[in-house]
């Protein structure tokens, strides 16, 4: 009897939960900062510092809901692979706890290496066929800039976000987040290291909000 | 009689003033070129420093550490490239790279503490504080400050900025400052000082405190009144009256007006002075008396003439003056120019070294690279060489009068040359007795290296070298002889003469300043270099040392 009681309140959370997580999605657009752009065949992103500012060529912004969530419960991967002498890609958005590997699939070494407030690491001179492949784990909210130290123009970051609610919006700043819980949220979209916009939105389950940012 | 005295008084008055003029341009002039040669050190400085700059913008950590906001590890990112800066020069009498102290200057042109001040020159609050600039700079910037060194003696620091340059967006990212110690005002033999002037103040311990206070005060009027680059005043200085020059030093820097103050005591020139005019005004009284006794001579011709040679004897001494400080000059310069010609080809090797290292390079082209970077440090040994031939002949090779092991000399040459690839033999008849010659080690042993490498340049494949030494009435003659080719007797006469080589030889490395080098340096040492004789498949050359008295004298021995 004990026993189907705690089977029922279990399976009542499980449904709270669920239409708590649920389905809410925002799409819309942000607005980017202008670039000079140029017809290329092959579409690479470079990340610039300038005057103090990171930021990503061509620009693209990082849309999150932001807030504190809890960890995933098992642990996540993601990947920067080196690649023709850039990484790939050059902005990686994670969740605080994830874990990041960095495959070298060049046919020369590589030495990535961050200075950056959030996580200092350097992991040493490692050629494709070594392995273990280096990983690290990103544990404080923020901004990572991944560079080699055999390659002065190679560069990367990684924005490290307390949510897992985020996306990468394409070129044009076009974005779709999808499965978020609903509720009352701060929407940021990230789009370099001294912008960040953001909107208050109102989430409920199964609606789907237009939002162009700002 | 009168009209005679009164012309020979105005051509004399005229000869007088010509020569002050004269005197004082001169003067001026040597000013100028000390500051011209003092730029001249700086511009090698500023080229080499550039060269520093752009290699550390080219690096990933440096960008980091400025960039990514990690300051803290800016210094421990820069110091293997800055190494060399900060370690002492082999030779500390030279001007050179070595500087005392370094900081980098961030975004907004203020110092960026380093973490630990002992790897990069420690210094105080206050004088770490005059380093800043007001903005970044986007060019080199000289500046000057007085730095409370040791035992609170002030020292004058030169400074000099340098910005490093982003190679990605071209943006100035940081500068790097460097103090160097300037120069030493000029010794006192000549009475002649110098000292920078800065914020008002000129730094001259020598004159006294006084003394000090009132030229500082004056140079600063002067400098406010003409506001220009420089000029010059006359003034008494512990009441001796003294010609002072002032130039800016560093126009339009972004550090504060610094200018270079020179005094010259004008009494040996008043003195001169004086001593002219009593044998022009002499001589003119006797030239007087003469033309009025026979008033046949054109009168005015013979004053002229009178005064005209007093002026030329002037002109003389004074170029003889000159002369002497050309060649105190010199003689300090051939010093800075070991600096001015061989930082250049040291810059030249690392950025080839640099370039050599680069991955994506092709066989050839590295290859390629590394005969360059052979080539630097031939250009390397040419100008050691021409530094010390130079010195030989102005006369600062100061030897040290000691007893040499020339036995234990040759056999390390021996030793050297037997790890060649191409298996030279050397033979030593020296025997078991050891010999002591008098002079200075190194030097002697540059003469052997000498001789040894032109032996094994010349002889023939598989041919012999033999080295033998003995005593012989107090010399010790030391032969060094090698098989192949004699020398033409025509190249016989001139194979001592600089720049001079086999002409038969044109594939034979070396430049032509071994032989002579040797002769120069054996002769220095009381001794003397000769050909024995080029005869078929046998050259041979004695050297001949003084023998060492308290060393044993060795047994004959034959060549």
């Amino acid at each position: 009897m004990r026993i189907l009681k705690l089977f029922l309140a279990g399976g009542v959370l499980i449904v709270i939960a669920h239409s708590c997580l649920a389905d809410a999605t925002i799409e819309g657009h942000v607005a980017l900062p202008k670039t000079r752009t140029t017809t290329v065949v092959v579409q690479r992103y470079e990340v610039i510092s300038k005057g103090g500012i990171v930021s990503i060529i061509p620009p693209v912004a990082v849309v999150y809901l932001d807030g504190t969530f809890p960890r995933p419960a098992s642990p996540v991967t993601k990947e920067i692979v080196q690649k023709n002498l850039t990484f790939i890609p050059a902005l990686l958005p994670i969740q605080v706890g994830t874990t990041v590997a960095f495959p070298n699939e060049d046919t020369t070494y590589h030495n990535i290496f961050s200075y950056s407030a959030p996580k200092r690491f350097d992991l040493g001179r490692y050629g494709p066929q070594d392995r273990p492949i280096p990983t690290e784990v990103f544990d404080v909210p923020g901004l990572v800039t991944l560079r080699c130290d055999i390659h002065e123009h190679m560069r990367a970051v990684i924005l490290i976000l307390q949510t897992p609610y985020f996306v990468t919006s394409d070129t044009d700043g076009h974005f779709k987040l999808d499965g978020l819980p609903a509720g009352h949220y701060t929407l940021k979209a990230w789009i370099n290291s001294s912008t960040t916009l953001e909107r208050a939105v109102d989430l409920q389950n199964g609606s789907v909000l237009h939002l162009d940012l700002p | 009689m009168l009209v005679v005295i009164l012309v020979t008084s105005t051509g004399l008055y005229f000869a007088l003033r010509e020569a002050a003029a004269n005197f004082e341009d001169e003067l001026q002039r040597d000013f100028r070129s000390k500051l011209d040669s003092e730029h001249r050190v700086e511009e090698i400085q500023y080229a080499a420093l550039t060269e520093h700059c752009r290699s550390l913008a080219r690096r990933p950590r440096i960008h980091a550490a400025l960039e990514d906001g990690a300051l803290d590890l800016l210094y421990p990112s820069a110091s293997d490239e800055l190494r060399d800066l900060t370690e002492p020069d082999d030779d500390p009498s030279m001007p050179g790279l070595h500087a005392n102290y370094y900081r980098f200057l961030d975004i907004h042109g203020a110092v960026i503490s380093p973490p630990n001040p002992d790897e990069v020159g420690r210094l105080n609050a206050s004088d770490e504080g005059q380093l800043a600039l007001k903005t970044l700079p986007d060019q080199q910037q000289t500046g000057y400050l007085y730095r409370g060194g040791v035992n609170g003696k002030e020292t004058v620091d030169e400074l000099i900025a340098v910005p490093i340059v982003s190679t990605e967006t071209g943006e100035v990212i940081s500068a790097l400052v460097l103090g160097f110690t300037f120069p030493e005002p000029d010794d006192a033999t000549t009475g002649i000082q110098s000292g920078i002037w800065l914020h008002g103040r000129i730094h001259l311990p020598t004159l006294g405190e006084a003394a000090e206070a009132g030229l500082s005060a004056e140079v600063t009027t002067a400098i406010a009144s003409t506001g220009g680059p420089g000029g010059r005043f006359t003034t008494q200085i512990g009441g001796v009256p003294h010609i002072v020059f002032f130039n800016l030093v560093n126009s339009s820097s972004l550090f504060p007006p610094a200018y270079q103050v020179c005094i010259y005591p004008v009494a040996d020139f008043l003195d001169r002075q004086r001593r002219m005019r009593w044998q022009i005004i002499g001589a003119g009284l006797l030239a007087s008396k003469i033309i009025s006794d026979h008033l046949s001579q054109p009168v005015e011709q013979l004053a002229k003439d009178s005064v005209k040679n007093r002026v030329q004897r002037e002109q003389a001494e004074a170029r003889l003056e000159s002369t002497h400080l050309e060649l105190q000059r010199s003689a300090r310069f051939s010093a800075d120019t070991s600096h001015q010609l061989k930082t250049p080809v040291t810059v030249l090797r690392a950025g080839l070294e640099e370039l050599r290292a680069h991955p994506n390079l092709t066989h050839e082209t590295r290859e390629e690279i590394s005969a360059l970077i052979h080539q630097t440090f031939r250009i390397t040994s040419i100008v050691e060489d021409l530094l010390l031939l130079s010195r030989l002949e102005a006369g600062r090779l100061q030897l040290e009068d000691q007893s040499v092991n020339i036995t234990r000399l040759i056999a390390s040459l021996q030793d050297d040359l037997s790890t060649q690839p191409e298996g030279l033999g050397v033979q030593a008849d020296i025997g078991g007795a050891v010999i002591h010659v008098r002079g200075e080690e190194r030097y002697i042993s540059l003469i052997l290296q000498n001789l040894l490498e032109n032996a094994c340049k010349y002889n023939r494949q598989g041919g012999t070298i033999r080295v033998g030494c003995h005593e012989h009435e107090g010399w010790v003659l030391l032969t060094i002889g090698n098989t192949g080719p004699p020398i033409s007797p025509d190249a016989q006469e001139r194979i001592f003469e600089r720049f001079h080589r086999g002409a038969a030889n044109e594939d034979i490395p070396g430049h032509g300043l071994g032989l002579n080098l040797a002769r120069e340096l054996a002769r220095l040492h009381g001794g003397d270099l000769r050909l024995v004789g080029s005869r078929a498949d046998w050259t041979e050359f004695e050297v001949r040392f003084r023998i060492a008295s308290e060393a044993k004298i060795a047994v004959h021995h034959d060549v």
